[in-house]
């Protein structure tokens, strides 16, 4: 039992702050606690969870993708792109996932098989997939979306949203891909170590391939998302979001190292920052300090627990801790 | 046990050989440059007027912001992290200095000396948290990117700093000419030359590059990682912060936006310019490079009216053309000392 | 291996069941819709305290601060309960995020300016079919999606405006370059429009040339300066850089006076006078235009109370009574023009003081 507590202390730490945000939103606004308002905000975080269950291999892997905002543009537009020319909804989705997924696919095998920075390549595929989605788009953006193209975003399960379902199946998915498969296995190895990884003959450069291309192919989901919530697409879509996603599977408890994390940890991060930020916002807290309280709680997550690591070190009597000479 | 510990620090001293007797940086270097000059040639041929004095200095006067400010990355990215918060050290440091100079005026003399304080307590801090509370630094920083900037528009509340209430001799500085050249691009070319100059003979310097190129062999060899990493921290907060007011005189109105996503630009004059993100290997001097090779593409293609989505396309295609040479250098020097070393042992 | 398979296909096969469960309960009305709407209207009567919200692009741009005054200035003279929210982030999501959060808190009205027109449209539609109201100033959203947009200057009237300006600036006329703040911000699109067609037609801009590629900056003062230089190199002729953008135009005449071509090239366009009355004291820049946004932002907030009040309704015809600032009366599409454009030179900046 309480190993089970151990392995999974950085989820129930999450939980712990899911409870005391709510604690602290429902006490800022008297509008926090109403389940109809909260599952609609729930809607407005699934584009940022769906990009963070693509980011989560890639960063159990070791590597970063920070282009994905800017392929989520590339798919919002090219689906109202169809959309607009009448292409039926489920003709346009096999299209846009392949090639969303393709552009995933570049990063990936210029990472791979080019054995290049992968923060480096897709600051570069950034610009230029954020290019692509303007050029797509032209000046004004897509409008008249078709009602099919809608459904994801403006229908209901019972009381769910159906995005929000879309978001809480793809977090199962990509529990159990994580998991249970082979891909799953090999991405913690490769993150952990990948020349051992190598040596045991884990198929290294394919499943890198394969990751950035679930990412690329998500973040084009996350573009149907899109559409179908606000019902248009431009070039600028979701610019500056990669922060946000960053932010979440970071606070996940997915080490940037690679090699750790969970699903599940992902989930509840993206489920923390929503509470946070739909409390904040319903109380009218000015930007600023959302901004400063996000970036406080990204630094604290991640530096408490070393500091009382540190201050134990330092001040504890009695047991001290193995020397951090590792 | 021992036999471990006495080899990691000979080859270290290897190690430091090599990357110190740079044959493969100045490779690597010359490949920024024949990118420069390749660049230059395309765009001469498409667009005469590109290579006149004018446009030249005006090329010059675009990166030298940008290289001061990459150098100061360089010095962070050389210990294998990164700071992603230059920006809002920069926005930060000049709303703020100017702000409270012009508020209160018995400052004005020291502003500079405002701003360096501010460089090394915000780099102190990013240093702190990477360093001793070990979080990696992109997460970090990103972490202070939101903070500082939080910082800014939160004293700022939406006001704006105007020209007029900036110093008299930042206002000049902006727009002076030493030698037919904008005084900001001297000032680049000193800040590179000292930051290189330290890189290379002070110990400060040296213990950068071998800490950045094996941490884990450093610590063997008695090198203190906080103190190196903390040290990069500050030397690229203090140069954000100056090259923010430098940044604050030329803009002349000051919001509390100034110099937001700029992080991005010198991440990228970093890269293009060889420092391996890595860290433990390339030079301010390729950074600089890789703030022209930016400054001269967004110039060249403004000449070329070339519409803003190819721009951005032709960008990230630069970055990732650059990375890729950088590689294939990385690795041709890599199995070149791998052979000598190989030498070396059956000898 | 083997242990992989079965696991692999038990995924499949609860993946295919939620997908069945999904589908067969899926609906596409909105749970608890109906109540929403009954609680939140309001029969009119001054009694009660309007409630309106005014939501800028994003917060922390001086020309927004400057509205919100206004808008606050409206709260005191007409007895309205006035909140200022916003993101500091200028992303479309992080306005959709404030303007979801805000129709919970009911307010009787919402004072908008999108940054994405269309994409907070099904937004602020949801705040319509709640009983809120909606007004959009400084830059609209779709048609549908509010009562009534004030718009500062018809999109032709700036255009105009600021080739006067450039005029002003340059009497002989001379090439015009144009620096906007992206290619998706439909009302700077819509200006350039204008003005190339009024260079193109108009004889009084006949001496007016333009560089078709227009630039971006994204209202980043950095990007806007190295714009202006490399705008300058490219065409050694060029005598006026015009923006839309309040923070581009004041850089670009920056950047201009440090290159020591002040006096000989132009930048001109949407500014705030504070921003711009040393250029303009110094001479190096004869004229610079705007409006007064902090009447935009009094009107704007006036004709939210009326429609709350019901004194109006949004229909072509009604006029909004903003006392002082004037009476107003709406256009086709529930468009309120404010049309007071305002030219700033050496004899009239010291008047305004924002």
């Amino acid at each position: 039992m309480s190993r089970q507590l151990r392995t999974y202390s950085s989820e129930l730490i999450l939980v712990g702050l899911i409870v005391l945000a709510a604690v602290w939103s429902s006490g800022l606004s008297p509008y926090f606690l109403d389940t109809s308002n909260l599952l609609r905000s729930a809607q407005f975080f699934v584009i940022f969870a769906l990009m963070a269950f693509g980011l989560f291999p890639v960063v159990v892997q070791g590597e970063i993708d920070i282009s994905l905002a800017s392929t989520l543009a590339v798919g919002s537009v090219l689906f109202a792109l169809l959309s607009v020319r009448g292409v039926s909804l489920f003709a346009a989705l096999p299209i846009v996932l392949v090639a969303t997924a393709a552009l995933g696919a570049v990063n990936g095998l210029l990472v791979a098989y080019a054995g290049l920075p992968s923060l480096a390549v897709t600051l570069g595929t950034m610009g230029a997939y954020r290019g692509l989605a303007y050029l797509l788009a032209g000046d004004s953006g897509v409008t008249g979306i078709t009602p099919d193209y809608r459904l994801l975003g403006s229908s209901w399960v019972g009381i769910v949203p159906s995005s929000v379902v879309l978001a809480l199946i793809i977090a199962g998915a990509c529990a159990l891909l994580m998991g249970t498969t082979s891909f799953g296995r090999y991405s913690y190895a490769i993150g952990s170590s990948p020349a051992a990884s190598r040596m045991a003959a884990v198929p290294v450069n394919r499943t890198r391939v394969a990751a950035y291309a679930l990412a690329g192919g998500l973040s084009g989901l996350a573009g149907l998302v899109w559409v179908s919530q606000y019902q248009s697409a431009r070039g600028d879509n979701a610019d500056g979001s990669i922060l946000f996603v960053l932010t979440a599977v970071v606070l996940g408890g997915v080490s940037i190292k690679g090699g750790s994390g969970r699903a599940v940890g992902v989930l509840l991060a993206v489920v923390l920052l929503g509470t946070i930020l739909t409390g904040m916002q319903l109380a009218n807290v000015p930007g600023t300090s959302q901004t400063l309280v996000i970036g406080a709680l990204l630094i604290g997550a991640i530096g408490l627990p070393r500091a009382v690591q540190l201050i134990r070190q330092r001040f504890g009597s009695g047991q001290l801790t193995a020397p951090a000479g590792e | 046990m021992t036999a471990s510990v006495q080899t990691v620090p000979e080859r270290l001293k290897e190690r430091l050989q090599i990357s110190g007797g740079s044959a493969a940086l100045r490779i690597r270097f010359m490949g920024v440059l024949a990118f420069q000059a390749l660049l230059m040639v395309v765009f001469t041929a498409l667009v005469p007027r590109f290579i006149g004095w004018g446009n030249v200095q005006s090329i010059l006067f675009t990166a030298a912001i940008l290289a001061m400010v990459a150098a100061g990355q360089t010095l962070v990215v050389l210990t294998g992290n990164l700071d992603l918060s230059v920006g809002s050290i920069m926005g930060l440091s000049a709303y703020v200095v100017y702000d409270l100079a012009s508020q209160a005026p018995v400052l004005k003399p020291y502003v500079v000396l405002v701003a360096i304080i501010f460089g090394v307590v915000l780099g102190a801090i990013n240093g702190f948290l990477v360093a001793v509370l070990e979080i990696p630094s992109i997460v970090a920083t990103l972490g202070t990117l939101s903070v500082y900037r939080g910082f800014v528009s939160f004293y700022a509340h939406a006001r704006e700093v105007s020209v007029g209430e900036l110093p008299q001799w930042a206002r000049h500085l902006a727009s002076a000419n030493w030698l037919g050249v904008s005084a900001y691009v001297w000032l680049a070319v000193a800040l590179v030359l000292l930051v290189g100059f330290a890189l290379r003979t002070l110990p400060w310097g040296r213990k950068i590059y071998a800490y950045g190129s094996n941490p884990r062999a450093a610590y063997y060899y008695g090198l203190s990682s906080r103190r190196i990493v903390i040290g990069a921290y500050i030397g690229a907060g203090v140069i954000a912060a100056l090259v923010g007011l430098l940044l604050g005189a030329q803009v002349g109105n000051i919001n509390s936006l100034l110099a937001d996503g700029i992080e991005l630009q010198v991440l990228a004059a970093v890269v293009i310019g060889g420092v391996s993100i890595w860290g433990g290997s390339g030079t301010v001097y390729g950074a600089a490079m890789g703030a022209i090779v930016l400054a001269t593409i967004n110039n060249g293609l403004v000449l070329l009216g070339v519409q803003e989505f190819y721009r951005l396309i032709f960008q990230g295609a630069a970055i990732v053309a650059a990375v890729a040479v950088d590689a294939l250098v990385q690795r041709r020097v890599q199995s070149a000392t791998n052979r000598r070393a190989i030498m070396e042992v059956t000898s | 291996m083997s242990r992989i398979q079965p696991s692999r296909r038990v995924a499949g096969l609860m993946a295919f069941a939620t997908a069945a469960l999904v589908l067969t309960a899926c609906s596409t009305q909105a749970p608890g819709s109906s109540g929403a709407t009954a609680s939140a209207s309001q029969s009119g009567g001054s009694a009660v305290k309007a409630k309106i919200f005014m939501a800028p692009k994003f917060t922390g741009l001086a020309y927004f601060e400057v509205a919100r005054k206004g808008g606050e200035q409206a709260a005191k003279d007409l007895g309205i309960d006035f909140k200022y929210i916003g993101s500091d982030k200028p992303e479309a999501s992080a306005q959709i995020a404030t303007l979801t959060n805000a129709i919970p808190q009911h307010p009787d009205a919402l004072v908008v300016s999108a940054i994405d027109g269309d994409a907070v449209a099904p937004a602020l539609e949801q705040a319509r079919q709640a009983g809120i109201k909606v007004v959009t100033y400084d830059a609209d959203a779709a048609v549908t999606a509010r009562d009534i947009f004030v718009n500062q200057l018809t999109y032709e009237l700036a255009a105009k405006t600021m080739l006067d300006a450039a005029l002003l600036n340059s009497p002989s006329g001379g090439l015009v370059a144009f620096i906007s703040a992206s290619p998706s911000a439909p009302n700077h699109a819509a200006h350039v429009k204008f003005m190339k067609q009024l260079m193109d037609t108009d004889p009084k801009y006949a001496s007016l040339k333009y560089v078709s590629t227009v630039q971006f900056a994204g209202d980043d003062a950095t990007k806007s300066q190295e714009i202006a230089r490399n705008l300058m190199q490219a065409h050694p002729d060029l005598k006026v850089i015009i923006s839309s953008s309040a923070v581009s135009a004041p850089a670009a005449e920056q950047a201009i006076i440090d290159a020591g071509k002040g006096g000989q090239v132009f930048a001109t366009g949407v500014a705030l006078p504070s921003s711009v009355r040393d250029f303009i004291k110094s001479g190096n820049s004869k004229a610079f235009m705007m409006w007064d946004p902090a009447e935009l932002g009094y009107i704007a907030t006036v004709a939210a109370d009326e429609l709350v009040k019901g004194t109006i309704t949004g229909k072509e015809g009604d006029i909004v009574d903003a006392g002082a600032a004037g009476k107003y009366t709406v256009g086709k599409d529930g468009e309120v023009d404010y049309n007071k454009p305002l030219i700033f030179t050496a004899a009239n900046i010291d008047k305004y003081q924002f």
